[in-house]
C-alpha cells in the first residue's frame, strides 16, 4: 500500500510538473473549418512546450528545407515577434467586408488571427515565444549554420 | 496504533495525489474560460489606452453596399526595427533604391533641399475645370491637395508631410530613400494627418497619434 502511494505520489508530482510547464507556455489552438464538400474540418489544441521539443526530432534534411523555403522571411518573422511581445492586447489588422472578417491581434503574449468567410473560418492562437522558437530553430538549421 | 498511522498515511498520499492530478485540470479549465473575459478586458482597455508609443493608423472605408473596412495600426517602433530586417529587391537596411529613370532625370536632393530653405509659401497652384493641384509648404510641413473635378463625382486628396520627415528619408546616400530614418523622424512628430483621400467610393486616412486603435 505504502509503495502504491509513493508510486502515485512520484507520477501525480510529475504529471502537475508537466502541467504547469505547459500551461507556462501556453498552448496553440487552431481551428479550421472549410465549407464545402470534402472539406477540412481541423481542431488542434497542442502545448507550446511541445513544439520546440517535437522540432528536435525532426529529421535535420526536413529542417534544412523547410530552412531554405523561408530563408527570407525568416529574420522578418522573428523581429515582428520579437516587437510584437512589447505590444500585449493590441489590434493590428482588422478587415470587415459585409460577410468575411479578418482580424490581426495580439491577445496577451499570443498572436491571434481570425478569419471568418462564408466558405471557411480559421482561428489561430499560437504564443509569440513558440513562434521565436521555431524561427530560431529553423534558423539555426539554415544554409549557413 | 501502527497501523492507523499507516492507513492515515496511505490516506493522506492518495488524497495529495488526486488532487494534484486534479490541479491542472482546474487551470487547463480556467485556461479555456479566460479568452471570452480576457478580450472583453483587452478591448476595454484598447479603447481607453493612451501610451507614449507613436502609431501609424490606415483606415479604408468604403462607402459601397458591402461596407468594406480596413483598419490597421502600426507601432513606428516596431516598423523602425521590422525594416532593417527585409532585405528584398530594392528594400535593404531599411533603405528603399530608387532608380534615376524613374524620376526623369530630377535630381530630387536638390529639390528637397530647394524647399527645405525656402520661405512658406505656395509653389505650385493650378486651377481648371478638369481639377485643382496645390503644393505649398506652411508651417514646416510639405502640403500637397489635389481636387479632381473630371467626374461628376469629385475626388478628394490631401497630403500632409512634416518636413523633417522628408529630410530624413532622403538622408541616405545617392538614389536610396532612408525608411527607418523617415519613421524615426516621424515618431517625432505630435498628432498629425498624413494622408486624406476622399472620393465617391472610399474614405482613406493615414494619420499618426499615440492612441494603439483607431477612433
Amino acid at each position: 500500500m505504502i509503495l502504491l502511494a509513493k508510486a502515485a505520489l512520484t507520477v501525480g508530482g510529475t504529471l502537475v510538473l508537466a502541467g504547469a510547464y505547459t500551461m507556462r507556455e501556453g498552448v496553440i489552438r487552431i481551428d479550421v473549418d472549410e465549407y464545402r464538400a470534402g472539406g477540412s474540418h481541423v481542431h488542434m489544441w497542442v502545448p507550446a512546450a511541445a513544439v520546440p521539443m517535437v522540432l528536435h526530432f525532426v529529421p535535420t534534411e526536413h529542417l534544412r528545407h523547410g530552412s531554405e523555403q523561408a530563408r527570407q522571411a525568416m529574420p522578418i518573422l522573428r523581429a515582428i515577434v520579437k516587437e510584437l511581445k512589447k505590444y500585449p492586447d493590441t489590434e493590428f489588422v482588422e478587415v470587415d467586408d459585409h460577410d468575411e472578417h479578418v482580424r490581426i491581434r495580439t491577445q496577451g503574449a499570443r498572436l491571434q488571427i481570425d478569419v471568418d468567410a462564408p466558405d471557411q473560418k480559421v482561428h489561430i492562437l499560437c504564443p509569440l515565444s513558440t513562434i521565436e522558437d521555431v524561427t530560431i530553430q529553423l534558423e539555426e538549421h539554415g544554409p549557413a549554420a | 496504533m501502527h497501523d492507523r498511522y499507516k492507513i492515515l498515511f496511505n490516506r493522506t498520499a492518495l488524497i495529495a495525489t488526486t488532487a494534484l492530478l486534479l490541479s491542472p485540470l482546474g487551470t487547463l479549465a480556467q485556461a479555456t474560460a479566460a479568452p471570452a473575459s480576457s478580450i472583453q478586458s483587452s478591448s476595454e482597455r484598447a479603447t481607453t489606452s493612451v501610451s507614449k508609443d507613436r502609431w501609424l493608423h490606415v483606415r479604408v472605408i468604403s462607402s459601397d453596399s458591402k461596407g468594406e473596412s480596413v483598419r490597421v495600426n502600426v507601432p513606428l517602433e516596431l516598423a523602425e526595427k521590422v525594416l532593417p530586417a527585409i532585405h528584398q529587391d530594392r528594400i535593404h537596411d531599411g533603405k528603399v533604391k530608387i532608380d534615376n529613370a524613374h524620376v526623369n532625370d530630377v535630381d530630387l536632393r536638390a529639390l528637397v533641399d530647394a524647399i527645405r530653405t525656402t520661405k512658406d509659401g505656395e509653389f505650385v497652384t493650378v486651377q481648371s475645370n478638369d481639377c485643382d493641384v496645390r503644393v505649398a509648404k506652411q508651417s514646416n510641413h510639405l502640403i500637397v491637395h489635389v481636387l479632381d473635378k473630371q467626374n461628376s463625382k469629385k475626388s478628394e486628396v490631401e497630403v500632409k508631410v512634416p518636413m523633417k520627415v522628408i529630410d530624413a528619408l532622403f538622408s541616405a546616400g545617392k538614389d536610396e530613400l532612408d525608411l527607418v530614418a523617415a519613421l524615426h523622424a516621424l515618431s517625432t512628430q505630435g498628432d498629425t494627418e498624413l494622408v486624406s483621400v476622399k472620393d465617391h467610393e472610399n474614405t482613406v486616412r493615414v494619420w499618426l497619434d499615440s492612441k494603439n486603435v483607431t477612433d
